[in-house]
């Protein structure tokens, strides 16, 4: 009896899927292309209510698609393993190696030099240097190394948080918004990039990791000073001035440990691998280069592996490599098609008479799913819908990628907002105030963005 | 005897712990405090989990650490541990993990057995279930929940006897409620109202409800039993027969001022599940503690 309470929903996606299986099938679409669009619905409820381990879902979705009969097991194997899981691997244990090299107090004592002590000035220094920060090396490790600094910031203002809720908010919110505005940035800002390059070059286009910067990063800048401004305004600080507190942190990490050889020469791998992903990405892969960046930080001795073991969720990778491989399923089936063709039967006029509809339709459905969802697995289930929706693959592919960014809505989707959410200072109604608002204003900025920009690349 | 408190937030867990720790006394029982922090997506805790251990490289507890130290203060302040540890304070550093998902601290009563405090994450009843379990535990002590589903829950699948407490004050509550029925194992639940009255020194009302003429003869000789028991105990008590609807008698009895004593359902899981019982609606209806007792 418990168990089937605890399985409830298990056991209602099955029911469902088992539902979907024995309606008719529409003449337009194959069997195979059925079955995977069943499977990808049954994934979803599984993923978002979690009733059994994720990498139990992960295996669900490979030996569903074989017992199906969608593909061959060698075709599913071979989707399972890309570039995009390498890099997804290879990010969450880079992750793991930075935390633990001590660049926090160094970024603490930047970010008070750049931003002087008014409460407004070190909330756009916070939402920037993360935003910048997590545009290169991914949202979840920057919002690990900058937490610490903010809470740190808000005991030294008040030994009694209640005090300095406000406060609290508008400084982690800053460090949780900063990692998701930066992390569409560039292609190894995260995972769902490097889903999103995977599905583009399945498609036969290829972007560079400069192109991707020139058409995305402008996007940042735009985002930072809006978003710095709406958190402020919906946060009134208890603090207008955090004059003693900035220098009680500044003496803190002032005596924390002095840089060594060791350490910059941490910061050269790290530099090696931003330059490998500038400019050997496209031959090489970013995910190879991630994992010689985590070879090499091995092969120093700068991180154990019982420590890359502990801290990086295996399930978590086998979950993406399946969601990938069920991605390309639906692809390759010709179901991606089928619903695009579907959506543009249903909404084709809107699309057709009504201005920036057609955006506007990826971006909330892809910003709504990244809500309930991880942004990555967003991507890769929507990914190659998406990209049979209009023929500028390109440019619907980096609008995916972007509003997948948008999970400011929930506490649970982006582990950079989980992170915050984990130091007890916010509540989880605090991200569906800011969240509306910087969600709305995000989505209205993005549609302008791609509709006054991009143009100038055609 | 072995009992788990489960506190959440120093806001709210206050009457909980004093119930909780009177209920201990009494017993001299084997006392854990439990903490269920949130449950953290899977895809995050990892990284939460990284984030956190660089929280503690710049002297910030993980989550929880305070409420566990909330309740060491309080066991402190009411010298229900050890002298000794409480000179030496809080011991964050002996709060070890014991790969058992849950970080534990042991320190040593006073007045009852040995106090442990611990931290899980999760689902709150699958903690509690899984610790329950693991530990041996006869009573699991915890505060009402506004979600109806989960005092449903706790009672189906909690493998201990409950305490729910609800509206806890010290001064307000001068009885407790034993309502008696037919069933088996009612002198178990006399000896646990027996106990619970003589650590809070209060009298038991003794309450039958009847709605089936019948079985009157078969319950006096029960109630006779229970009867020759408490007197024994020496505790106070009174007898009454009530006709009427069983719960609303028994909420109407309990009033404001009653901690309720009473037995479990004997129906099946399946049947419990899509019919209810008397002491989950009991539970879900009163504004009063309520211990039921598997």
């Amino acid at each position: 009896m418990f168990w089937a309470t605890q399985k409830k929903w298990f056991l209602y996606a099955l029911g469902l899927g088992a539902l979907l299986l024995a309606l008719p099938t529409p003449h337009d679409l194959q069997i195979e292309a059925k079955i995977s669009m069943t499977i990808l619905i049954v994934s979803l409820i599984l993923i978002i209510k979690e009733p059994i381990p994720l990498p139990a879902v992960a295996i669900f979705i490979l030996i569903a698609q074989i017992y199906g009969g969608v593909d061959t097991v060698d075709g599913i194997s071979k989707s399972f393993m890309s570039d995009a899981v390498f890099f997804i691997m290879g990010s969450l244990m880079l992750a793991v190696v930075i935390i633990k090299q001590g660049w926090d107090s160094r970024i603490a004592l930047g970010i008070l030099k750049f931003t002087g002590n008014k409460t407004a000035g070190i909330a756009i220094g916070f939402l920037s240097i993360s935003a910048v920060l997590s545009s290169f090396i991914g949202e979840h490790t920057v919002a690990a190394i900058m937490l610490p600094i903010g809470m740190t910031l808000i005991r030294f203002t008040s030994a009694n948080p209640s005090g300095v809720k406000n406060l609290s908010a508008v400084i982690l919110f800053s460090i949780a918004y900063g990692c998701l505005i930066g992390s569409v940035g560039t292609p190894s800002g995260g995972g769902r990039n490097v889903i999103m390059l995977n599905y583009l070059n399945q498609a036969g286009i290829s972007i560079s990791y400069f192109e991707w910067m020139i058409r995305v990063y402008p996007f940042i800048f735009l985002q930072i000073p809006i978003v710095s401004w709406i958190i402020m305004k919906t946060f009134k600080p208890e603090h207008r001035i955090l004059d003693s507190s900035v220098r009680k942190l500044v003496i803190k990490v002032a005596r924390s440990r002095a840089i060594t050889g060791r350490s910059t020469l941490t910061v050269l791998i790290f530099v090696f691998i931003l330059s490998g992903w500038v400019f050997f990405s496209e031959k090489f892969g970013l995910g190879t280069i991630a994992l010689t960046g985590v070879f090499l930080y091995l092969l120093g001795g700068f991180v154990k592996w019982s420590d890359l073991n502990k801290h990086t969720h295996w399930g978590v990778i086998i979950l993406f490599g399946a969601t990938i491989s069920l991605g390309t399923s639906i692809s390759k089936t010709g179901g991606a098609m089928w619903l695009a063709d579907k959506l543009i039967y249903f909404l084709g006029t809107f699309m057709e008479t009504i201005p920036f509809f057609r955006e506007l339709v990826v971006i909330v459905i892809t910003t709504s799913m990244s809500n309930v969802l991880s942004s990555s697995a967003t991507v890769a289930v929507l990914g190659p819908i998406n990209l049979n929706l209009v023929p500028e693959i390109l440019n619907i592919g980096l609008l995916t990628a972007m509003s997948s960014a948008f999970s400011y809505f929930t506490a649970v989707a982006a582990p950079a907002c989980t992170i915050v959410y984990s130091s007890g200072m916010i509540r989880a109604k605090d991200f569906i105030k800011i969240g509306f608002r910087v969600g709305m204003i995000s989505i209205l900025l993005l549609i302008a963005y791609v509709n006054i920009y991009w143009p100038l690349f055609n | 005897m072995k009992i788990l408190i489960a506190i959440g937030s120093k806001e709210f867990s206050a009457p909980t712990l004093r119930l909780g720790m009177k209920v201990a006394q009494a017993f001299h029982a084997k006392t854990t405090i439990i903490d269920v922090g949130e449950k953290i997506s899977e895809f995050s805790s990892h990284l939460v989990e990284l984030a956190q251990d660089q929280m503690e490289s710049w002297d910030f507890d993980p989550p929880g650490v305070d409420v566990l130290e909330w309740a060491f203060n309080y066991l402190s302040d009411n010298k229900l541990i050890d002298s000794k540890q409480i000179k030496t304070g809080f011991p964050k550093n002996r709060l070890i993990d014991d790969g058992e998902d849950r970080k534990l601290v042991y320190l040593s009563g006073t007045v009852c057995d040995d106090v442990n405090l611990i931290l899980r994450n999760g689902d709150i009843i699958s903690e509690l279930r899984d610790e329950v379990q693991y530990g041996k535990y006869d009573v699991t002590i915890l505060g009402k929940s506004k979600k109806r589903n989960m005092s449903h829950d706790l009672l189906q699948y909690i493998n201990s006897s409950v305490l729910i407490v609800n509206n806890y004050d010290n001064q307000k509550f001068d009885k407790i409620l034993l309502p008696l029925n037919n069933a088996d194992g009612m002198m178990k639940v006399a000896k646990y109202a027996i106990r619970v009255a003589m650590a809070l020194d209060v009298g038991i009302d003794i309450f039958t409800v009847i709605n089936k003429k019948s079985l009157k003869q078969e319950r006096s000789y029960i109630i006779k039993k229970v009867i020759k028991l408490i007197r024994r105990s020496g505790v106070q008590f009174t007898n009454e027969e009530k006709e009427g609807e069983v719960v609303d008698q028994i909420i109407k009895k309990a009033d404001k001022n009653k901690i309720i004593v009473m037995k479990a359902s004997n129906m099946s899981p399946i049947k419990r599940y899509f019919k209810g019982s008397v002491p989950l609606s009991v539970m879900n209806e009163s504004d009063v503690p309520i211990l039921i007792v598997k």
